[in-house]
């Protein structure tokens, strides 16, 4: 009898653990059937290699979106979309519609457990202590020029930054610190035709860190 | 001159004519896609970044009186090193380990076109 129950409990635990995938497969199947595919690509290593390539494309990249996102900011995001970049992706002269498709709990739930199962061996770990860096807050509003394209929360919350780059405020909820210093640090693994300046080279590498522990800060 | 040579002569002008045109248009690409964040799209220094929050103002390439103070080596280094390379804002950024060597070169050609000056000689 002990024996039968052990092994019904055990059954019952893979059943538990087994919706996971199904959930990734489900969001996997959504992400095709709803188009998502027009506007996104899945499969890397990164594509483009021209900056027409990079023009052409109608919505960022997510081959990496597991190892870029925390998981909670995107489940909720998916359901509840809010605009990232003040300009429409691509364009330096239009805002940004606000128009990303809603989706419902489950899809949002599933499509969630596809994204985050997309990572990029080139973001280790570890890598960066997320802590209050005065350091990594003066290269990135005095030092260097990340505030004339990015939006971040100042002095008494105000937002201030420019408009070019995806805004920064609730960066600490939406992006992986380890990314951040991972984009800093190779950023044509990921970008190779991007509008912001490659900083690898320029930045010291425990620079690149202090700006990512800074950049995971803000809320 | 023999036809034959003559239009040989012509293809190989109007050849060198069209590589011109093709890097023209590239560099007009590379500024659009770098540049006009916070120089603006026609090179005024009124990119989409520029706003009340905005320090500085960014250079704008039309007026030649400004850009003739300048040589293309300051261009090429504002260009490579950013602003504190030239005691400017750090709001313009080190562009050295972004851009090839030929599309600053590109670039710098563009901005003489803009200002419609060669710049101070030296």
């Amino acid at each position: 009898m002990r024996f039968m129950m052990i092994t019904a409990m055990g059954t019952a635990l893979v059943l538990a653990a087994g919706p996971t995938w199904a959930d990734a497969a489900a969001g996997k199947t959504a992400f095709a059937a709803k188009k998502c595919t027009e506007c996104h690509y899945t499969d890397g290593p990164a594509k483009e290699k021209t900056i027409d390539d990079q023009l052409a494309k109608k919505g960022p990249e997510l081959w990496y979106a597991g190892s870029k996102f925390q998981k909670k900011w995107l489940g909720a995001w998916l359901a509840d979309p809010k605009p990232i970049r003040p300009l429409k992706y691509g364009t330096l002269n239009k805002k940004n519609p606000g128009d990303h498709p809603k989706l419902a709990g489950t899809e949002a739930a599933n499509m969630t457990d596809f994204l985050m199962s997309l990572t990029s061996d080139a973001v280790k770990a570890g890598m960066v202590k997320v802590k209050k860096n005065i350091k990594g807050k003066q290269i990135f509003i005095k030092k260097m020029p990340c505030s004339g394209c990015h939006q971040s929360p100042g002095r008494k919350g105000k937002i201030t930054g420019g408009f070019s780059g995806p805004s920064l405020v609730g960066a600490g909820k939406r992006l992986n610190p380890d990314w951040i210093y991972a984009y800093l640090k190779t950023p044509s693994v990921f970008k190779p035709v991007k509008a912001m300046p490659t900083f690898a080279g320029i930045l010291k590498d425990k620079d690149m860190k202090n700006v990512a522990a800074h950049v995971a800060k803000m809320k | 001159m023999p036809k034959r040579i003559l239009i040989a002569a012509a293809i190989f002008a109007a050849s060198l004519a069209g590589t011109g045109d093709a890097k023209a248009t590239e560099t007009e690409k590379v500024f659009k896609f770098y540049c006009a964040q916070c120089h603006g799209v026609g090179g005024k220094g009124d990119g989409p970044n520029v706003t009340e929050d905005f320090k500085v103002s960014p250079r704008n390439f039309t007026k030649a009186k400004e850009m003739n103070k300048l040589t293309d080596a300051d261009l090429k280094n504002v260009i490579l090193d950013g602003g504190p390379a030239v005691d400017k804002s750090p709001l313009m950024p080190p562009w050295g380990k972004t851009l090839t060597g030929e599309q600053v070169d590109g670039l710098i050609k563009h901005l003489r076109k803009l200002c419609n000056c060669k710049g101070k000689q030296g």
